[in-house]
Parts: C-alpha cells; structure tokens; sequence
C-alpha cells in the first residue's frame, strides 16, 4: 500500500471515528433530516467535556467526577463518546435515574393509591437495569390488577379515578390533552372529539379496585361491562353512545353472554368475579401494541424531548394538524425504527445520543444572538430536574454519602414544614428528607408536567441561604472544600473546583479570578473556597444541562 | 404553555414586571396583556382576611335581636343611622361609613373542605382544570405592584414557605410567599456566618460566572435566572418589613396583640410596601357548640384591627387603591343546636368590603325579617369575584386565561359584578 492509500485508509478511519456511523444508520438519518431544516450555521460540536457532563446527566441523573472528566479528557480512544454511552445505559445509574423520568412523567409527582412510592421506584428500576421495552412497560400498567411480582405496576391507575386515567392515558401515551373533551368537542382542535374521550372512557367505566377480604389488600378489578357508554355534550341535545374505541381506530364491540357465562372466574379469595370481557386488558395491548401509530409517535416524541429539550412535535400533548411537527419525517422514521426495534427504550435513547444533533454545542455559532429552537442548531439547554440538582450538588460538594443516609432509628419524622418556616433548626439527614425539601423547592405542582426552566424567587432564596448547602460547603471528610484546602497553588485550586463543580477545566480568566479571591481573603481561606464553590453553584451554567 | 400572541422581544419586560415568583413558564399565558399591564400603573392592591370555619353573621354585620335566632347579644348603632351591628363590633361600628357589607350573600357549599377552595377560587364554570385561588389570579393577572416584592404573601399561623398549591394550573411560580405566624420563611435570612460583605463579593463571583456563560448562550432564560437572584436579594434587603421589631407600639395596641390583631398589622405594613396582594388567615371560626362564648371571644379579634386597617388606609389615602375583604366559605345557621352552636349555613350571610371602587356605607342585601333566607337578589361567589375583578380594573368577561391552548374565563361566566356595592 502506497503511502497515499495509507493516508487515506488514516483519513477514512478518522472520519468514521468521528461519526461512528454509516450513512444509512439511524443517527445519520436524524443528522440528514435536522440538518435538512436547519437553514442557518450549525453549532460546532460539542467539546468532551461538554458532552461528557451532558450525556452523564442525562444518562445518570448526575454530573461527572473530577477524576471521570480528566480520565474522558484524556482518552485519545475514538470511539470514546460511544463507548461512554453504552456505558451509561448498562449501569445501576441509568435505571434509578430513569425511574425518577419516567416516574415524574407518568404520575406528575402525585401521589396515587396503595402502592409505596419505593415499591415503584424499585419495580421502575428492575425493568430499567434489564432491557426495557416501552410498550411492555405501559401495557403492564394500564392492565394491572396488583397480583404477583408485578404488583407495583398498578401505581398509574392511582385510586382508580376513571376520568384522571381517561385523561391520563389521551395526554402522556396519545399526546392528546383531551381534557375538554369531556363535556363537549374541543372548543379549538376541531379533530379532539367528545367522542375521543368517551372511547378510551368505555374501556375504563368497569375499572375499580376491590379489597380482598382476608388480605386486607386492594386489587384492581373489572365489573361486567354489558352496553356502550352514553354521552352528551353540554351544547346540543343530541344523545350518543359510543363502546371502547381508540382514536382512529375499530370501536370495540361488547360480547353479549348467555346468562351465567359472563364470568371467567367466580368470585374467590374476597374479590368479585372476574368477567369474560375485560376492556381495560384489551385498552393495554391494543394501546401498545407496534401497530399502533399514536402511541409509537408520542413515544418516540416524549424520549426525543427529554434528551433534546424539545419535542419534535411540541408541546407534546398537543397532536393535531395545527400543530404539525418540526421534522415529521423524522417523527416517522423513529416511529417506524421503534417499532422495528420491538420499543426498545435503551437502544432509542442510543440512537438519538449517538446522533451529531445530540451532541452538537449548546454555544450560538458566531454571529448568531439566540437560539431557536425547534431548528435544533445548537443543542438546546434543559434545567436540571430537582432530583437532578440534588444529586449533581452533592456530587460537586463532595458529599455523595448522603445518598445512603437513613433516619437513624428512634428518630421521629423530619419536620419539612418547620424546616422551611424556620421552627425546625434541625439539618435533615435521610436522604429521602433531603430529597422532599429539594422537590418542594424546585419542583412542579402535583399534576402538572416538569418540562420547562423556571427560575424563581423561592429557588434563588434557598441556593443562597439553606443551611444544608452552606453545611455541605464546609471542609469535612474528603469533600470538595477539604480537597481545595489542602493544595497551595491557586491554579490548582481553580482546576479541581472547575473539574468538581462544571465537570470542565477553567479557561485562563477563571483561573486568574480564583487566584484573586483567594489573595483577596487570606484571613478566611476555608469560606473562600466555599465562596469560589457557592458561586459556581449557583451559576446558571451549573443549573442548566447545557 | 401555548399562546398566539407571545412577542418573543417582550419576553424579558414581561417577566421582570411579573416579578418573578414565575418563571418563564406560564408567561405569555394571558389573552389581555395590555389590559394587565395598564392596571399596573394604577397600583390597585387586595387585602383578603379569611376566617376559615365560618363566622356568624348574627354575632357580627347581621344582628337581628329582634329574632326567633337571636343569640344573647346586643345590636348597637353603627356611623351610619339605621344600621346597626353586633355589640361584639364595636370599632367597625364606627367605621361603618367607610365600608360596604353585603347580608345577602348566597354561596352553596356546607363543606369546610370543598367550600374553601370553592369560594377562593370564585366557582368558575368547570372546565376541567384547577383554578387558582384569589391571591395566585390577582398576582398572575396584575403582577407585582412593587417589582422588588412577590405579588402574593399570605399571613397565617402556624408554618410558612413557598407554598404553590393555590396557583392551580398557573403553576408552581404563582403560589405564595407564606409568612408562619406573620414571620418570613426561613430562606429569606442570609445564616449568620456570611457577613454583608462576604455575600456581596460571593455574588460579584456568580455574576461573572453567569455573564462568561451567556457570552457563548445569550438567551433569555439566562436574564429570567439572574433576575431571580435579583428578585431574592431585593427581598432579603426588605427584611424589615417582617420585622415585628420595626412596630410601632401604639399600632400593636390599636390593632391588638392575639394573632390576628398582629398578622393584619404586618399586612398593613407588606401593603404599604407594595405587596399586590395579602391574604390573612384566622382558624377555628367554625363554631358548632358554644358559639356565644367563641363568638364573644372571636369576634373582637376581627373587629379591632379591621377597623384600625380601614382607618390607617383611609388616613393615608391608600383606601382609594387598595381592597379590603374579610369573608369566610360561609355563615352559620340561623337555628341553634343543642350544643349551643350555629351550624354551616351558606344561603344567607354576610361579609364586608372596603376601599378601591366600593362604596363607602353600603348596606346591601334584604332578608327575611329572622335573617334565615334572602330576600331578592342573592350573591354568590362568582358575583363576589366580578365585583372584585371590576374594581381591580381587570375587566371579568374580556380578560381570560390561556391554558395549553385553551381560553378560560377567569370568573363564572354567568355571574355579574354586584353593582350596589360598586362606585
């Protein structure tokens, strides 16, 4: 081989690296479609470090080590964006941190029916750390009924409530806010029909949880369902009735049994007796089954948005030909890929993080004053979760073992309340505590969706002044301020708390500005250091997944 | 979530003037923005006094001695002739030319638990999503009246905070700032061991941070956060103003030492500061047995300072701009128990409005001659919060909410504002 087919084979091989995929994959389609739209500069791609602190946030829930950034840094290997990627997904971290997602999105941090939040949780994550498949996941919730090992899957259907799970199930698995459909056809998405709603309503008007008498334990169960479900909207006269129907597709229709065949199962063990027909079973397989467009569509649009900040269609429950999507053929082909791909959620997570638009700078390219959005020309920034925020302060600070911290027995319970109105002079120390106080502070309203950046008031407040930040930003064990304390040079200094805290190095200006700080309080060198921290805390860069 | 009209280079403007207790989330949510922001100008603020439980309209603005329901005390001449009150309110009878009470207000709901949220958020029609109370609507609508104070703090016993549940589908940023026993959440103090000065050169770093970061960012949520910060450091510096300390010890006489004499002095003093809107919480009105002796108790606590704050706000000419409303979810029942209690009732009882386009001296209302039932027109909630909104200059019909796509009236579209009581 000649010295310029070496060249070339060394070109190539780079290049590959660099965009480790063939032209045909999944990530070169989404770069060809996003770059299709974008009409206007790309950013640049994004720098490790920028990538690594991005994709283990999103990945983890958390933000890198300093010794995990300067070992990334430094790999030279070029297949290091993807090696970490599928690194991420295959460990513990993926699953509780997804648990948390997907728990936030499917509930809205409400709390529902006779299920412990942990039993969730933990159910959540032994799906998570094996090979989730979406579909799989949902279908075993909508048809819950609390038996067995599975038993924690019947969180979503929460009390029971007919009209919440109508609502529920149109909004986060249709992308359809149907809400007002309940009363009357939508006042201003024509296609959102009263119809819509009473639809997926017959396939729940028989759902109940029933107590069982000697366990003392609720069930979910279904009554015997014999008619379709009549419906009125509060503008016409007009009567309708409608059976279980999906949008756009076959109303199901209600066998009719001979006398004393209605039931499968005769009433045992306490609960009632289990029908022949049981429409919310059908509503979880025919809902999520691969056929199904607007369910696949909804889904691959909700994990687009929770990795690229912004839905392709957007806002995501809002499905309807006013509102079309930003690249619908790009919806299409993950539809179809996901479908393909048996729902597989890690292996979508993969593709799109594999993708150049996933990995792009959130930095404006030159010239350019701000971003928009569904263009999707830089990558756009997303607040840090609370649980996100919590884990990534702890995680700068140096004081990850609060993680496993539990209430020491005999301890009563943490007065949150008293915490917040300053009656409580107490420091929380369980996690679970810690974890309240900071999804009170950050969080959303039960029952409304986190899925935008709102600064406020209270939050600056609590950066400022919460005594549990300050307690965390004083030198104890190995955190970070009993790190910083113990090097002498400022420069030092500088790069463990720019490492620690941004997950990148500091650039020349902020290395001189700590050096400075650091002269400038030499009598008060230990809350220097917290100063130096607290700022970077509280910068909007730390805030943001950017 | 979702608006046509959402002028992208006003995004900033508005956000500052919304005062941050939002966010960016929500912004842009209102079809009449122009309409808010001209109210803005004319400074209109709301204090809401709520007796949580019910107080008897008997034992206060609605004394029917004469009565098969009379309880033991007597009804005494108020500032206007004709009209008289419980002896157990004898400052508000003085003042009773400065303010308007309404005797015919008829609400529906028996229920403490479904009755609150109901008459706070003034029973708008259902369509199907959580309505703020009051005190989220006004802030949401108006914003803040002072940009360096939240629109919304709430004075009432026991713990404070944040507290957001009332926002509804305003979200978490509408909520209300909570002083516990008229005291300020806890994160409003910088903790001891930071100096004034040590807390300056620590923000002068997070600012520099901030700015390199939006070099390379520039965009508008980076401004909305720092203003967040701004936002908590002006209010940190206002400390004064929850501070019982800085009270002057006549005031505390005249408006009296229980807690609600307190808490309705340091509203005095959040309203003289700009707060657009103050609510004040009293508890255990809800009076099923001893109701004479409770009510002989009680009632006092609300006459003082009701009438102090009145007087105060009219002294200073704030009366023309700020309302005064104390109301519970209902009134008590006319029949006496056997424990000597009144009971829920909410056909038939009364409440009381002061200042900004109310009349002065309006007794309005006509019941039967036992006060048990309403004679003529009766007022619901949803023509309480007409009125309240009309005054305000919010216009009730032509301003609407816009949720995730959606126009919501912001009051019961078949509800009107109760003129009589309007100027």
């Amino acid at each position: 081989m000649g010295r310029q087919a070496l060249l070339f084979c060394a070109l190539a091989g780079f290049a590959l690296a660099v965009l480790p995929c063939h032209a045909d994959s999944l990530p070169a389609a989404i770069d060809k479609f996003i770059t299709a739209k974008a009409s206007g500069t790309l950013a640049e791609r994004s720098d490790d470090a920028e990538f690594l602190r991005r994709v283990t946030l999103d990945f983890t829930g958390t933000i890198p080590t300093p010794e995990e950034v300067r070992a990334f840094l430094s790999d030279n290997s070029a297949q290091k964006r993807a090696a970490l990627i599928d690194k991420h997904l295959a460990g513990d971290s993926f699953a509780r941190h997804w648990a948390d997602r997907l728990s936030v999105m499917l509930l809205e941090r409400r709390v529902l029916g006779k299920v412990p939040e942990e039993d969730w949780r933990i159910y959540l994550q032994r799906t998570l750390r094996g090979q989730p498949r979406w579909n799989l996941m949902v279908r075993e919730m909508i048809a819950a009924t609390g038996k067995g090992e599975v038993r924690p899957a019947m969180k979503f259907l929460g009390n029971g409530d007919q009209h919440r799970l109508t609502e529920d199930i149109a909004r986060l698995f249709l992308g359809r806010d149907l809400k007002c459909a309940r009363c009357h056809d939508h006042p201003s998405v024509d296609e959102w029909k009263q119809a819509h709603y009473w639809g997926l309503f017959a396939y729940l008007q028989q759902t109940k949880p029933a107590t069982h008498q000697g366990e003392k334990k609720v069930y979910f169960v279904e009554g015997l369902a014999t008619k379709k479900i009549d419906f009125q909207s509060v503008f016409t006269e007009e009567k309708k009735e409608t059976g279980p129907k999906l949008p756009g597709r076959q109303e199901v229709a209600i066998p009719k049994f001979e006398k004393g065949q209605e039931y499968e199962h005769p009433a045992s063990d306490g609960l009632p007796a289990v029908p022949r027909f049981r429409p919310r079973e059908l509503l979880a397989a025919d809902l999520s089954s691969s056929e199904h467009g607007a369910f696949l569509r909804n889904s691959v649009n909700r994990f687009w948005f929770l990795l690229m900040g912004r839905g392709l269609l957007h806002p995501l429950d809002q499905t309807h030909s006013e509102n079309p999507p930003s690249h619908p053929q790009l919806l299409d082909l993950l539809q179809r890929e996901f479908a393909d791909h048996n729902c597989d959620l890690k292996w979508l997570l993969r593709q799109i993080a594999l993708s150049e638009s996933y990995q792009r700078s959130s930095r404006l390219p030159e010239g350019v004053k701000e971003r928009e959005p569904k263009r999707y020309r830089t990558a756009h920034p997303k607040g840090l979760t609370p649980e996100q925020l919590l884990h990534a302060i702890l995680r700068a600070t140096g004081n990850d073992r609060v993680l496993i911290q539990v209430q020491p027995p005999g301890a009563g319970k943490f007065d949150r309340r008293g915490y917040f109105s300053g009656t409580n002079k107490n420091l929380p120390h369980a996690y679970d505590d810690i974890r309240a106080i900071f999804v009170e502070t950050f969080g959303q309203l039960a029952g409304v969706a986190e899925d935008d950046f709102a600064p406020g008031l209270n939050k600056a407040l609590f950066l400022m002044n919460d005594r549990l930040i300050l307690h965390w930003l004083e030198p104890r064990d190995a955190n970070l301020i009993a790190r910083l304390r113990k090097l002498d040079s400022p420069d030092a200094v500088a790069e463990e708390l720019y490492l620690s805290v941004l997950s990148r190095v500091p650039t020349s200006e902020e290395r001189s500005e700590v050096s400075e700080y650091l002269a400038q309080f030499t009598d008060r060198r230990d809350t220097a250091l917290g100063d130096l921290a607290w700022a970077l805390l509280s910068s909007i860069e730390f805030r943001l997944n950017h | 979530m979702s608006s046509p009209c959402q002028p992208h280079e006003h995004a900033l403007s508005r956000r500052r003037m919304l005062g941050m207790l939002g966010g960016t989330a929500g912004f842009g949510s209102l079809l009449q923005p122009a309409i808010a922001r001209e109210v803005v100008k004319q400074n209109k603020q709301v204090c809401l006094i709520w007796l949580d439980g019910g107080m008897s309209q008997y034992e206060s603005w609605h004394p029917l001695p004469e009565s098969q329901f009379a309880g033991p005390f007597r009804s005494i001449k108020t500032s206007i002739p004709g009209v008289h009150f419980s002896e157990l309110m004898p400052h508000s009878a003085k003042i009773a030319h400065k303010i308007s009470v309404i005797r015919s207000m008829s609400t529906k709901d028996p229920n403490h638990s479904t009755g609150v949220p109901r008459m706070q958020r003034g029973d708008p029609v259902n369509r199907g999503v959580d309505y703020p109370y009051l005190g989220s609507a006004v802030a949401k609508l108006l914003g803040p009246a002072n940009p360096e104070l939240p629109p919304y703090i709430w004075i009432k016993p026991g713990n404070g905070g944040f507290i957001h549940r009332e926002a509804g589908f305003l979200g978490a940023q509408y909520g209300a700032l909570a002083l516990g026993d008229g005291q300020a959440p806890i994160h409003i103090h910088r903790p001891d061991a930071i100096s004034a000065q040590h807390d300056e050169a620590r923000h002068a770093l997070r600012k520099k941070a901030n700015e390199r970061f939006k070099a390379y960012r520039g965009a508008a949520e980076i401004d909305a956060y720092e203003t967040s910060y701004e936002m908590a450091q002006q209010l940190m510096a206002r400390k004064d103003i929850f501070d019982d300390g800085k009270l002057n010890p006549r005031d505390r006489e005249r408006y009296g030492t229980h807690p609600l004499g307190r808490h309705i002095l340091r509203a005095r003093g959040l309203l003289e500061a700009g707060v657009r809107f103050v609510k004040v919480n009293s508890y255990h009105w809800d009076t099923h047995g001893d109701n004479f002796n409770m009510s002989q108790r009680l009632v006092p606590q609300i006459d003082r300072p009701f009438a102090a704050l009145v007087n105060d706000l009219d002294e200073s000419g704030m009366l023309e701009n700020v309302l005064v409303v104390v109301m519970s979810e209902f009134g008590r029942t006319p029949v006496i128990n056997s424990r000597l209690g009144r009971d829920h009732w909410p056909d038939c009882w009364s409440l009381a409005l002061a200042g900004c386009g109310i009349k002065r001296g309006a007794m309005v209302g006509a019941t039967s001659k036992d006060g048990a039932w309403v004679e003529g027109t009766g007022y619901d909630v949803g023509d309480l919060f007409h009125t309240i909104f009309t005054v305000l200059g919010i216009h009730p019909r032509r301003t609407n909410y816009r949720h995730q796509g959606q126009k919501l009236a912001i009051a019961h579209d078949e509800c009107r504002p109760i003129e009589e009581v309007m100027l």
